[in-house]
């Protein structure tokens, strides 16, 4: 069974948006949540990357544990995904989160966030594959159509990779042999608790 | 390197910027290597607690691509907190228990009389029920949160713990205002008799004369232990509050390691708090016969009075006498 | 614990998961627009999600029961020309999946291609015909607005001509639409029409086609890979091109090339090199001429390349000599230890490339760094061939091919220029007669001591840029060469924001008679000013509600066929323009063989209407089968080569980058590297094109021992005509058929006839068969005597900072140029004396975000763009923001140093710009010194995000050569407000 991950290869990320945008667009994400974003560390100075960031999807993910609710689950892939109809909105996940990844339809209001919002990894939610309550809640279901996510798919310059995480993993080490520099598996550690080494 | 950090840094960066400027130059040429010079992960996270850059949406505390801490929050909220509350309210159950056991419901000594005394007067009774009640409602929806899921969830199921914790946490978020009310009011209005004085040492040395029967050390309208459970009220309420609003408005002039902070504080505290509650409450309803009339009906035993708070009922019959007094020396005239 | 039924091995597609069928009933467009909640404007959606609110997907339910149909348009955002495949259900476009088939963008895109699905869904754009009537906006039929509007166009002409009527064209047109247009302009008779080309790379086309026959990239993005040096110097396309960038970064990975950036800014693509070189904005030439400097004086250039293939090398070599590394560093700030290591990396490592855009073009100096950038690239011998090239990376999405089409005030499509010959090639292609089409133009009478034109001359003369259209309104009428003022302005797709000296362009836009804008959104024009009458909005709908072709930079031409129909009451441009040639009388006599629908010509009709005429730049091949065969079977084209292996194509390259030699029966396969040697001209090889006749001063303008590959001419030679035919004995090739047509063309002076009129193709079928280029074999040309600089020298920008090197290298002294007076002489003289450089001390330049484009009013309105650039900034340098006390985020005032001209923005403030220099994007509107203009809209038609256009603080500055504006070398101050 495939163990699917993110990985983002900062030298090449240009920070384009594409895959803040291709989000966006496959699943209606309104503004305000981010399910991806893009960062940029030491901005213009010599030795500025960009690193796109969403869920990672970690291994014994530190949101599906500190859930009061345990609305989490992981799929069989490795997926992280949520229920939305249990989700109470008290904001746990984002504390645990190393990534930032659960966004609220209201934050910083008093009361309530709102179900929280993530990354799917285009794997929709519980309901059933590509199903209007699915597609209302979650988004797309690109992983049951046999395609990956979009954000990976769509990446400019193939930075972002998604997918089985040995072969990723692999394209990542060609890639850092062959042009001989690389500035990390960004968020692999954090969420694996393992990295690429080269 | 937090967004105040680095405001921080390039206030300084900026400082320094001015004291080098002595020739306007407008640029200078340097031999700069984007490729070779690139940021890398690791370095970054072995020097710093979390990575954080510019982002253009509005929404800054995106700016933070990772904060590992949150992996210490978890480690600290699923295993410290868990087992301080676990351990503090299943002792103090435990704890009460055995004291029942062994004490059994402390009574009246001499037997109730058939004369009351006024303990509390309807506003000190309402201050200390608006508090209580919220402080219940508080407790268990906090407890919920921390250990529903493997008390209730396996009991209600998915969707019907869900509601309930949904509910659970609206009642939280919007009973934390009058409790925090309550709090205050009861602050001015018992904090003149919870002063600590010297009489409460000898309370305390004796135990509150709780283990045996037959001996009350002397008390005021407040005995140590009562004081102490005001200071605790008092004070773990407040930090409560503080915590809370914390987490109630996210990123209000907090960062998400202040939130995290303020969430471990505020649930290991809330453990502590609750067991020494149900002491409180213990001791306030079945544990002490009498006890309960002071809340309830703000008239208590003059008896119980006289074993439990013998130097207030002194007091107010003392005042009592000074005003029978004035009023007949007034009718005389 | 949750169950989740599936994992990712699921095959099932789209499609079938779809026709399975979850829901039932059926949503038209109009009712799917209306369900999916887009009448939430997205600002207003932020405050509007309710408590404990789930993410409202703001589509969807999409009906699963209908089938899907999949589209392939082209991204319109860009030249790199990225395929967009949609998914498309009753009519609705439903979704966007990666053309992963694409040789060019390979399933990628960038914000804005990830997004362009929302277009089509804008809510913001303009829903039908609008005109402003005592300041507020009343809804017209298109009916109305198109005789309201011809009536006043043919008073304004018969009042003050023809030239009257400015024509401002679009980058975003297709090659039809574009097409179409410039005929229409000539059918109307003024070549007073222009388009962003102008703004962007007319000086790169200028400047290129001036140095080795054409004006477009050489090679192609995909060729980059092959490179083993990489200089990007004054573009920034990680922002502006990102998909490029992959073909960028993979040489740079796989051929561990060395990647320069050369720029005044540390961009998003600088954080990629290997090496990058900070330098002063406007010292491009210093900084070549530095660079040559070292490579002459190590013996690092190509002797063989100069000797066979450059004309004038010797001359550049003195001025370069003046260019020693002690003055290139006083000047532009870069050590000559580092230029000297960038130059000897160039010119020894490779094959090496040289990558511009507008930091090269944007200049008074335009043109001249152009040539100069050129120049570097034939001195170490890197033109024609693989890896190598002057890859200039063009802006719209179809720049190049509104170029092409002519949409220039100096050409007729397919730069046949002005002069008799081209109009009387274009008049027997559109078989109309020539002299109708010169009755068009007006008579110029004699004014401001120039002599008067005839119509003749007036046809044959150069209009006025887009640059200067503002100024032809307001200036005095004898300062303007043309019969009188600009009085209207008919824009076709073109913002307001894009051009320099906005405070000026106020008063010019107040002084037109009738202002139309045909446009998806309310450009700025729409709003500047203080108009209250004589605004017409024409709703025009975008190129995925039509089809057509357009070509990306690298002259690849890709077609695109209709996504969905035209939204709201809006029309295609081809529809439009037809309807306008109709009420003003000439359809007849312009569609005449083009065929129409339902007032609608058919765009696969105009294509090969061009193929029939654009023989110079070889537009004949690329038929729209042809065409439509590409987009097909993209699969079988090369990731590097851009040849197709396999398929029906086999052997194109992809997309028949032009030229692509005769009629497309002769089956040649386009040209991937322009001017390439080393293959046969009917693989796409080529030579330098002698375009300034064979020799000059006594030197041959013929390449020496220099030939393509199979070449039956071993040597230089000058273009083809039925004369020269004759002296080879080749017009036996000839078929009958094609005899008879030259013949016909030629009248009594047969020989002169030329391969770039022969309208059979037949001179063009029979160079392919003796393997020689149809345009010649000659040297480029390092000297343009034809120039105003023939060997680029230096010249400080108008607003210098450096006021004391403006003694030593002023700009060209005042001037007139394509019927303007250019003042910059006189303009940059008072600037140093006035001081400007003390009160305006920062250096401003301006540039793209990856989020917008253009003017920004179509990507501002889309609200995943948006989102991600809300607010318009200045970036600030850490020093010059804690000098004035600014700190991030804060609002500041920019300001310029002409007509009291202010902006109020934010700052960031970074190290992406160096000290003493600030930066600005060019995409926000709707701002104007200081005041927010939303309520100037129509309403609901305001783009999400307003702000200051950079145009509201720019200033004065002319190339001399092709009028382009000076944005990215100003002065400004910069304060908190």
């Amino acid at each position: 069974m495939a163990r699917m991950k993110f990985l983002c290869d900062a030298d090449r990320c240009i920070e384009c948006n594409a895959c803040v945008t291709a989000c966006k667009n496959e699943h209606e994400v309104p503004w305000g949540i981010n399910r991806r974003r893009v960062v940029t560390i030491n901005d213009g100075k010599p030795g500025e990357r960009s690193v796109s960031m969403a869920c990672m999807h970690c291994t014994d993910a530190p949101c599906q544990a500190v859930c009061p609710v345990d609305c989490f689950l992981t799929t069989a892939d490795g997926v992280v995904l949520h229920s939305k109809d249990l989700c109470i909105g008290c904001g746990y996940c984002f504390y645990a989160c190393p990534f930032g990844a659960p966004q609220y339809p209201k934050t910083g209001n008093f009361g309530s966030r709102g179900k929280m919002d993530k990354c799917t990894y285009c794997a929709g939610g519980p309901e059933a594959d590509n199903s209007p309550e699915e597609y209302a809640k979650y988004g797309a279901n690109r992983l049951a159509q046999g395609k990956l996510p979009i954000c990976a798919e769509m990446c400019s310059t193939k930075a972002l990779l998604a997918g089985d995480s040995e072969m990723i993993a692999t394209i990542y080490k060609e890639r850092v042999l062959k042009r001989g520099y690389g500035s990390g598996a960004w968020g692999w550690k954090v969420a694996y608790r393992e990295t690429i080494a080269v | 390197m937090t967004d105040r950090n680095s405001n921080w840094r390039n206030l300084a960066l900026a400082l320094l910027g001015l004291a080098l400027i002595t020739v306007a130059q407008p640029m200078q040429a340097q031999t700069v290597t984007p490729t070779a010079s690139a940021a890398k992960e690791e370095q970054l996270l072995s020097t710093m607690k979390q990575i954080d850059g510019r982002i253009s949406i509005p929404d800054q505390k995106a700016s933070v691509l990772m904060q590992p801490a949150g992996q210490e929050w978890r480690k600290v909220h699923n295993t410290t907190m868990f087992w301080v509350g676990a351990v503090s309210i299943l002792g103090m159950m435990l704890a009460l228990t055995l004291f029942y056991t062994i004490r059994g419901r402390i009574m009246i000594d001499s037997g109730p009389s058939d004369r009351t005394i006024l303990r509390f007067n309807g506003f000190e009774r309402f201050v200390h029920w608006l508090t209580a009640s919220c402080f219940i409602v508080l407790a268990l929806s906090g407890l919920n949160v921390s250990f529903g899921k493997y008390l209730l969830l396996p009991l209600l199921g998915a969707d019907s713990f869900s509601a309930l914790s949904q509910l659970a946490k609206y009642a939280h978020n919007f009973l934390a205002f009058p409790f925090i009310i309550g709090l205050v009011f009861m602050f001015l209005v018992w904090v003149k008799d919870n002063i600590p004085e010297g009489g409460d040492l000898d309370w305390l040395k004796a135990g509150g004369g709780l283990m045996g029967k037959g001996h009350h050390p002397p008390a005021k309208k407040f005995n140590a232990g009562q004081k102490i459970i005001f200071w605790v009220v008092i004070g773990g309420g407040t930090v409560l509050s503080v915590t809370g609003l914390m987490l109630l408005f996210p990123f209000t002039g907090t960062v998400i390691a202040d939130m995290q902070l303020g969430q471990t504080v505020h649930g290991i505290l809330s453990g502590l708090i609750i067991a020494v509650m149900m002491a409180h409450i213990y001791i306030g309803s079945v544990g002490m016969e009498g006890a309960i009339d002071a809340m309830n009906t703000g008239e208590v035993d003059l008896n119980w009075a006289r074993e439990h708070h013998s130097l207030w009922v002194e007091e107010v019959e003392a005042q009592e006498r000074e005003a029978d007094h004035k009023a007949k020396s007034v009718a005389a005239e | 614990m949750l169950i989740k039924r599936k994992s990712g091995e699921a095959t099932r597609t789209r499609l079938q998961a779809m026709a399975n069928g979850l829901s039932s009933g059926v949503l038209d467009r109009r009712s799917f627009l209306t369900q999916s909640g887009l009448a939430l404007g997205g600002v207003a959606a932020i405050g509007s999600i309710q408590l404990g609110a789930v993410r409202q997907a703001q589509a969807g339910p999409v009906n699963r029961a209908a089938p899907v149909e999949i589209r392939k348009n082209i991204c319109t955002h860009c030249s790199v020309g990225c395929s967009v495949t949609a998914e498309v259900q009753n009519g609705v476009w439903i979704g966007q999946e990666p053309s992963w088939d694409s040789p060019i963008n390979r399933g990628t895109h960038c914000a804005k291609g990830a997004s362009v699905r929302e277009l089509v869904h804008g809510d913001r754009r303009i829903k039908y015909p609008m005109k402003l009537v005592n300041g507020e906006w009343q809804r017209l039929s298109w009916e109305t607005a198109i005789s309201e509007i011809s009536g006043k166009m043919t008073e304004i002409r018969d009042k003050s001509g023809a030239d009257s009527v400015f024509m401002l064209g679009s980058a975003k047109m297709s090659n039809e639409g574009a097409y179409l247009f410039r005929k229409f302009g000539a059918f109307w008779g003024t070549n007073s029409i222009d388009h962003q080309a102008r703004i962007c790379h007319s000086t790169t086309v200028a400047g290129v086609a001036n140095t080795w026959g054409y004006g477009a990239q050489t090679n192609s993005y995909n060729d980059i890979r092959n490179a083993k040096t990489i200089i990007i110097m004054g573009g920034n396309p990680a922002e502006a091109h990102p998909v490029s960038l992959q073909h960028v970064l993979s040489g740079k990975e796989i051929n561990r090339a060395n990647l320069f950036v050369i720029d005044p800014r540390f961009t998003r693509t600088a954080a990629h090199a290997t090496e990058f070189v900070r330098i002063r904005p406007g010292t491009d030439i210093p900084i070549i001429w530095g660079m040559l400097h070292h490579i002459f004086a190590n013996g690092w250039e190509d002797k063989d390349f100069i000797a066979k293939r450059v004309y004038g090398m010797d001359e550049v070599r003195k001025e370069v000599a003046k260019w020693t590394p002690e003055e290139v560093e006083r000047v532009t700030g870069v050590p000559g230890e580092q230029l000297k290591r960038v130059a000897q990396t160039f010119a020894t490592q490779k094959p090496s490339t040289l990558i511009w855009c507008m930091g090269a073009t944007q200049k008074t100096v335009g043109t001249a760094n152009v040539r100069a950038y050129c120049t570097l690239l034939l001195a170490t011998g890197n033109v024609g061939s693989q890896g190598t090239g002057a890859n200039i990376f063009r802006g719209h999405c179809n720049v190049q091919g509104a170029t092409d089409m002519g949409l220039d005030v100096t050409n007729l499509p397919l730069y046949y220029g002005l002069v008799e010959g081209a109009w009387k090639h274009w008049s027997r292609v559109w078989e109309v007669e020539y002299d109708y089409l010169q009755s068009r133009f007006d008579e110029v009478p004699a004014k401001g001591g120039r002599p008067a034109r005839t119509r003749k001359q007036n046809m044959e003369t150069s209009g006025i840029p887009s640059t200067r259209w503002f100024d032809a309104a307001t200036l005095p009428s004898e300062d303007v060469d043309q019969r009188d003022n600009v009085k209207a302005m008919f824009i076709m797709g073109h913002g307001g924001n894009t051009v320099t000296r906005m405070p000026e362009m106020s008063k010019g836009i107040e002084r037109l008679e009738l202002l139309v804008v045909c446009d998806p959104h309310p450009t700025t024009f729409a709003i500047h000013g203080e108009r209250k009458n004589g605004t017409y909005l024409l709703p025009i709908c975008t190129q995925f509600e039509t089809s057509g072709s357009r070509t990306a930079s690298n002259r690849s031409i890709q077609w695109g066929e209709k996504v969905v129909e035209p939204i709201f009451e809006s029309k295609d441009d081809f529809e439009v323009i037809y309807r306008f040639a109709q009420k003003l009388g000439f359809a007849d006599k312009m569609f005449k063989n083009i065929k129409v629908e339902n007032n609608h010509p058919v765009p696969e009709d105009i294509l090969r209407e061009i193929n029939r005429g654009g023989w110079s730049t070889g537009y004949t091949g690329q038929s729209p089968e042809r065409l439509k065969t590409h987009m097909a079977n993209q699969k079988d084209f090369d990731l590097v080569t851009l040849r197709a292996k396999d398929g029906p194509a086999k052997g194109d390259y992809y997309g028949l980058p032009w030229p692509c030699w005769g009629t497309p029966e002769v089956k040649h396969p386009g040209t991937h590297i322009l001017y390439n040697t080393n293959l046969n001209v009917r693989d796409g090889g080529g030579a330098f094109r002698p375009r300034f006749g064979v020799e000059y001063q006594g030197k041959t303008l013929l390449a020496e021992g220099s030939y393509s590959l199979g070449s039956e001419l071993t040597d230089g030679y000058p273009e083809f005509t039925f004369g020269i035919f004759k002296r080879l004995g080749w017009d036996a090739d000839l078929t009958e058929s094609e005899l008879a047509t030259i013949n016909k063309i030629g009248g009594n002076n047969v020989d002169a006839v030329s391969w770039a009129i022969d309208l059979s193709g037949g001179i063009q079928r029979v160079c392919l068969k003796h393997g020689v280029s149809p345009f010649g074999n000659g040297k480029a040309r390092a000297i343009a005597w034809n120039l105003p600089d023939p060997v680029p020298v230096h010249r400080e920008p108008i607003y210098s900072p450096r006021p004391d090197l403006v003694a030593k290298y002023p700009t060209r002294p005042d001037g007139r140029e394509l019927r303007m007076p250019n003042r910059g002489g006189s303009v940059q003289k008072a600037a140093v004396d006035t001081g400007v450089a003390k009160k305006f001390p920062i250096v401003l330049t301006s540039g793209r975000l990856v989020e917008y484009e253009g003017g920004g009013e179509e990507t501002r309105s889309n609200k995943w763009l948006a989102e991600l650039q809300q607010d318009m900034f200045v970036e600030i340098n850490t020093n010059d923001a804690a000098e004035r006390g600014i700190r991030e985020g804060q609002w500041v005032w920019v300001k310029g140093p002409e007509s009291d001209s202010k902006a109020k923005v934010k700052a960031l403030v970074t190290d992406r710009v160096g000290r003493g220099v600030a930066f600005m994007p060019f995409h926000f509107g709707g701002w104007f010194q200081g005041v927010d203009q939303r309520a100037k809209y129509p309403k609901g038609t305001d783009p999400i995000v307003l702000g200051e256009a950079v145009n509201g603080v720019t200033t004065y500055g002319y190339d001399p050569v092709t009028g382009m504006q000076e944005t990215k070398v100003t002065l400004c101050q910069i304060e908190a407000a």
